[in-house]
């Protein structure tokens, strides 16, 4: 059965100018063509790698092996997705494979995703102390989602900044769509608690940002 | 998913809101929760709830700009990939210069 394009994603990933003849001519194995899909490339996919794992070094080994098994793949790309949705899924894909090659393989994910009792927001989510004080700034929500923890963030970058559906996410993560739901619902509990104290947030680990 | 088409809303409690409010948030995707109609008596009886329900929405929607937000990696990620690839190559059928 033929797999229907996403036109959601088609809208937020919109072909990119030359990107098409570029994935063809890199298919056919030339360099110059795979060469300029990293260039268009290498921002989203390094930074959802360092948005997934909180670590410059580790995102950009992943970047690497991202784009490594790009050029090993690209020969399946049939374009049924937004070439850079594709290609944010299979790096999605690695991410957690080196997740769970660090440690994660040995208890199942739905456990893994789910953070210490420490670390879950608190109960008390609908008092007026946990309220946040107004609008919330992109830079300081960017460090609240590194300090989440991994199992949240995960969800988090997941859902509400790439913009995987919860069906896509608990394929990915290897746990029910419910259990998606209810782990972006505690990762945003927990941002709500994070952001009212933004003096007490990290600095971001990068500063390197692009912002389109 | 849930069938929310036999709950009360204007009877509901702040507790049973909390239980739903995952999925709440699930369904709505394509409009505001805080603008749902089904929700608005209760949203107005509980304020608390109200504003938890904005400060969620304020998360989610900042969220999304962030998309647009990119870091830029070091050059060496690029010199890594085309070293790796050329020794591919060089191990295999024809050699493959990658300079950016």
């Amino acid at each position: 059965m033929q797999t229907k394009p996403n036109a959601g994603l088609f809208k937020r990933n919109p072909p990119i100018a030359g990107e098409a003849e570029a994935i063809e001519r890199a298919k056919n194995g030339d360099p110059d063509a795979f060469s300029k899909l990293y260039s268009l490339h290498k921002r989203r996919v390094y930074t959802l790698c360092l948005r997934m794992l909180g670590n410059v070094s580790e995102a950009e080994d992943m970047t690497q092996e991202a784009f490594l098994h790009l050029f090993r793949k690209l020969g399946s790309f049939r374009g049924e997705s937004a070439f850079s949705t594709w290609l944010h899924r299979l790096t999605v894909n690695l991410v957690l494979m080196h997740l769970r090659k660090k440690g994660l393989q040995l208890v199942s994910l739905e456990e893994t995703i789910n953070p210490s009792e420490e670390d879950a927001p608190k109960r008390d989510f609908g008092s007026r102390d946990t309220q946040l004080a107004g609008s919330v700034d992109r830079v300081t929500l960017e460090r609240a989602v590194a300090s989440l923890p991994p199992g949240y963030r995960m969800v988090f970058v997941l859902h509400d900044v790439e913009g995987f559906e919860h069906n896509e996410i608990a394929t990915m993560l290897e746990c029910s769509t419910g259990n998606s739901k209810s782990q972006l619902h505690k990762a945003r509990l927990k941002l709500r608690e994070l952001l009212r104290h933004p003096d007490q947030l990290p600095e971001a680990e990068s500063s390197r940002e692009v912002v389109q | 998913m849930s069938d929310f088409s036999n709950l009360d809303f204007d009877s509901m409690t702040a507790a049973e809101f909390e239980q739903y409010l995952p999925e709440l948030f699930a369904s709505g995707e394509s409009g505001r929760l805080s603008e749902d109609p089904r929700l608005a008596r209760f949203l107005t009886a509980n304020p608390d709830c109200a504003a938890l329900v904005r400060d969620l929405e304020t998360i989610a929607e900042t969220a999304k700009g962030l998309f647009a937000s990119e870091q830029e990696p070091s050059d060496e990620v690029w010199s890594n990939i085309a070293n790796k690839l050329k020794q591919q190559t060089d191990n295999g059928d024809d050699a493959v210069d990658l300079s950016e």
